[in-house]
């Protein structure tokens, strides 16, 4: 009798332990699964402003928006320290020419400017070079120039010519600007010596002038 | 997407992710980060000289300059990288570019990368998981333009076993 009250017993505490076992294990589980949930990342696209895509910007021509529009003025520094406006060059045609030390097709360009500078002085053409450098210095700047051996003016842009410029988000940028001081010609990336020398005509020829005016009006 | 990747973009924020990794067909396409970064994390001998692997994709239709670009002013793809714990990290040896020279002008040599390349890094690491933040200093061009300078962040994953 004594002796199956104990097997009884001892039944019932094991049922119990085992019983208690489980329902331990339960309770650890959900709290491991609360834990997993509470660190649980849910990955989702970027938008275009969170991330380094999906801006439009390069994917349209910037100097289409200046075409048949007058230059954006601007007065900026040379790397001598002058202040150089555009309109100082008022009746005159000008290649604003955007550029940069580490820009390979810039350097390529360059030389060509420099020549037809030279070809095309005798009808007032100038061209003004905007180094678009944020990190570089004036003498690193002044020394590529240099090296490159353009003589025309260089000078230091800021955010705010960039932007009236269509952003410049990238290099070369060139926009031709006739007499009257409209844009005639913009164009983006490397061009031909051709078809520079073909838009420099275009602002060498266009646009009202008292110097080249023959004849009066 | 691969693991790794998802592991990495865990680690560097949501908001990166697809800007500045991926699977290694991204595209262009109004892109404004013009080399992609595979993430995959990788496995080395603990305790001794080992190479991890930071493979990199230049996406189509453009180039960067290599490591050893032919001009002083032209600037070089450079891997910088911080110190991690129980990583004893060597100079990282950088591929040789190839030459590229613009159509209208032929005769100017430019040495480049394009398409898939690799920046080999030796290390001695300790055993166990490791993780090596950086960044990739390269600046990118097309046929006929540049783009300005960029620096696209990195996470070296691998494990010493």
């Amino acid at each position: 009798m004594k002796r199956n009250a104990l097997v009884l017993g001892v039944m019932i505490v094991g049922i119990s332990l085992m019983l208690w076992a489980g329902w331990h294990n339960l309770r650890e589980r959900h709290i491991a699964m609360q834990k997993a949930e509470a660190n649980h990342v849910v990955l989702t696209p970027a938008q275009p402003s969170q991330s380094a895509q999906g801006d439009d910007s390069e994917d349209v021509d910037p100097g289409a928006k200046l075409r048949g529009k007058t230059a954006p003025a601007f007065t900026l520094s040379t790397v001598d320290g002058k202040q150089v406006s555009l309109a100082d060059y008022k009746g005159r045609p000008v290649l604003v020419n955007f550029w940069a030390t580490w820009c390979a097709p810039c350097k390529i360009e360059m030389p060509w400017f420099e020549e037809l500078r030279k070809q095309y002085a005798g009808q007032g053409f100038e061209i003004l070079g905007i180094t678009a450098d944020v990190d570089a210095g004036k003498d690193v700047i002044a020394k590529s120039a240099q090296k490159i051996g353009v003589t025309y003016p260089i000078l230091l842009s800021t955010d705010k010519v960039q932007d009236a410029y269509g952003g410049v988000e990238y290099l070369p940028m060139s926009f031709y600007v006739d007499r009257d001081g409209k844009v005639v010609e913009a164009t983006t990336g490397l061009s031909s010596k051709n078809e520079i020398e073909a838009n420099i005509k275009k602002i060498v020829a266009s646009g009202s002038t008292t110097a080249d005016v023959k004849g009066g009006e | 997407m691969r693991l790794g990747v998802l592991a990495a973009g865990l680690m560097l924020g949501v908001g990166t992710l697809t800007a500045q990794m991926g699977n290694m067909n991204g595209n262009a396409e109004k892109a404004k980060s013009y080399v992609i970064y595979d993430a995959e994390p990788q496995i080395v001998p603990a305790g001794k000289r080992s190479i991890v692997e930071m493979r990199f994709r230049v996406v189509d239709g453009f180039h960067v300059n290599s490591h050893t670009p032919k001009s002083e002013l032209l600037i070089p793809t450079k891997v910088d990288l911080q110190p991690a714990a129980g990583v004893k990290a060597e100079t990282a040896v950088y591929p040789a570019g190839t030459a590229y020279s613009f159509s209208f002008s032929p005769n100017d040599k430019l040495d480049v990368y394009a398409g898939d390349f690799t920046v080999k890094l030796p290390v001695v690491a300790k055993a166990g998981q490791h993780e090596i933040d950086g960044t990739l200093r390269y600046q990118a061009c097309d046929h006929a333009a540049c783009y300005p300078p960029r620096s696209l962040p990195i996470q070296v994953v691998f494990t010493a076993k």
